[in-house]
């Protein structure tokens, strides 16, 4: 694969690829952090599931079908907030991003790999979820609803990666983790992705809608419900400008 | 590749000023294809920011930055940049062979371009370690070959050498000295004051971001008209330092303390009289300043010369 130059701009084609494949290879060659935020929401999953998961949930759905796309939520917005903004902030303290940025190539193509080489970890997410909820409960989703919930969920991570990258653009790898776990775990809970909201203060209905979490978990549980969700959808692309502006801005101020 | 220019890089009128510090004033040099320039001044002279210049890390705030006549803010002129910094920061799970591969995609280049590459900087046997396994001298080694995988036309070394053993440093400088003889403008800033002596063409000598010096190595030393007069004598110090135009009477504590070292801008007069007055005046030698004896002269500076600002 090689990269073009066109009109005097390079193009970014071959570097995205080179730049993909080296983010896949190190999370498989040091897997330990992606592991946990993979373990923990299907440890968690299964916990659940095996307690509660035969029950009915909402309408009449199966509550670990309702759980494959809450913990789905979860899982998939705790791999896409946390890996691509620790990995930018690591390679922009290092030294690496600068390395990549005096060689000429696009910037905008590495930041995008780190996006893109953690979908594949969020896909795993979704399917040890769905591999656990066939073991824990039986079958629960039909293999259309499956594909469209796995889709929604990776669409939907889009502006929690743009979240990340825009923390990762400014602090430091220990300061990106703290803050986004500080950012993750209070939006998971109060969206009712760990327990259902009616277990939860009733305060916590009022801050849930301005949550993107809760957002996605509403779209992703319409999949199964066929709910209406093109509100939830829209609000969501909103966050989504909103992450975006705050991503380009942090870019454009990116120091290497 | 593009033809290049007469001048592969081009810095003209450049100032550059950091909120109220001027990092570097009016500053003018440049690099001809084949010809190695070293970068050396203290802590603070501006050589830093004037490599962040040539990079396009630092957008030019007065004058001209042009590398093979473009403007090194445009990604596309990078490609005629080679890059070897004080720290690369790869990332420990990286091969050597895919550090080298990626840089060649990044440059524009084929991936298969690393192997020639990997040889010729002689790191064959790292290709398949990982960067987290690699002692400091090997991964300077390994940022030469991402640096030279792209064809660079100016190469920019900062600090190239450290961590190098002898050998090793031996073997940079043949791989350098063949990429300047097949074109390669070379920017190098050092620690090593012998090193620039040794390598380069033309020395630019930076102190407070302004080019105070510019000359060959030996052009710059000769700019200090102190000399080094070593002899044995017969005379003691009172009588040595009325000598006319001593500056400096230093006496060698070992061996028969007969040995002196005696320092003076007009050695020719100091001779003269020293040869009338002492009959036992004998092993007589007149050396000129080093490199690193002008540097420290011109700057007025005694730390390490070569520190990046």
């Amino acid at each position: 694969m090689s990269t073009a130059v066109v009109d005097g701009k390079v193009l970014g084609g071959g570097v995205l690829g080179v730049e993909v494949a080296e983010g896949l290879r190190a999370i498989l060659r040091e897997p330990t952090a992606l592991f946990f935020t993979v373990l923990f929401p299907v440890g968690m999953f299964a916990l659940f599931a095996s307690l509660f998961g035969n029950r009915p949930g909402p309408a009449g759905i199966p509550y670990a079908a309702t759980m494959v796309a809450t913990y789905g939520t979860y899982g998939v917005v705790s791999v896409m907030l946390t890996n691509p903004g620790i990995r930018t902030a690591e390679d922009r303290t290092t030294g690496w991003l600068r390395v990549k940025k005096v060689s000429g190539a696009p910037v905008g193509a590495t930041v995008a790999a780190k996006v893109i080489s953690a979908l594949p970890y969020a896909v795993l997410v979704v399917l040890a979820l769905a591999a656990v909820s066939l073991a824990v409960v039986g079958p629960v989703l039909g293999i259309g609803t499956a594909l469209r919930l796995t889709a929604v969920l990776l669409l939907g991570s889009l502006p929690f990666a743009l979240l990340s990258l825009a923390i990762g653009f400014v602090a430091s790898p220990n300061a990106t983790a703290a803050i986004l776990s500080a950012v993750l775990f209070p939006m998971v809970i109060a969206s009712g992705l760990w327990f259902p909201p009616e277990m939860l203060p009733p305060f916590v209905d009022g801050i849930a809608p301005v949550l993107p979490t809760y957002q996605l978990a509403q779209v992703a549980l319409g999949q199964l419900t066929g709910a209406d969700v093109t509100g939830n959808g829209l609000v969501l692309l909103l966050m989504t400008a909103v992450a975006g502006a705050l991503a380009g801005w942090a870019y454009r101020n990116l120091r290497v | 590749m593009d033809e290049v220019p007469d001048e592969v890089l081009r810095v003209a009128g450049v100032s550059h000023r950091y909120r109220h510090v001027d990092a570097l004033v009016g500053v003018e040099l440049d690099v001809t294809p084949g010809e190695c320039l070293a970068l050396l001044g203290p802590n603070g002279a501006g050589k830093t920011t004037l490599i962040g210049l040539a990079t396009g890390l630092l957008a030019v705030q007065s004058g001209e930055v042009r590398v093979c006549g473009r403007d090194p803010r445009k990604a596309v002129t990078r490609r005629h940049l080679g890059v070897v910094q004080q720290s690369m920061g790869f990332p420990r799970t990286e091969r050597v062979a895919e550090l080298v591969r990626g840089a060649a995609v990044r440059a524009g280049r084929p991936a298969s371009a690393a192997g020639p590459v990997l040889t010729e900087v002689g790191i064959t046997d790292l290709a398949r370690r990982r960067a987290g396994k690699l002692s400091g001298g090997q991964q300077q080694r390994v940022a030469l070959a991402m640096a030279l995988v792209g064809d660079p036309d100016l190469l920019l070394l900062d600090e190239p050498t450290v961590g190098l053993d002898i050998t090793a440093r031996r073997a940079f400088w043949q791989t350098i000295a063949a990429r300047r003889d097949a074109g390669v403008g070379i920017v190098l800033t050092t620690h090593i004051v012998e090193e620039a002596a040794a390598v380069a063409d033309r020395v630019v000598v930076l102190h407070g971001g302004r080019v105070v010096a510019a000359d060959t190595p030996a052009g710059l030393s000769a700019l200090l008209p102190d000399r080094t007069i070593t002899a044995r004598t017969g005379l003691d110090d009172a009588a040595l330092r009325a000598l006319p135009a001593v500056l400096s009477v230093q006496r060698d504590d070992g061996g028969d303390g007969n040995r002196v070292r005696v320092t003076s801008n007009a050695p020719e007069t100091v001779l003269r009289t020293w040869l009338a007055d002492d009959p036992a005046l004998a092993d007589l030698r007149v050396e000129g300043a080093g490199l690193e004896q002008a540097l420290i002269a011109l700057t007025g500076n005694d730390e390490k010369i070569g520190v990046t600002a």
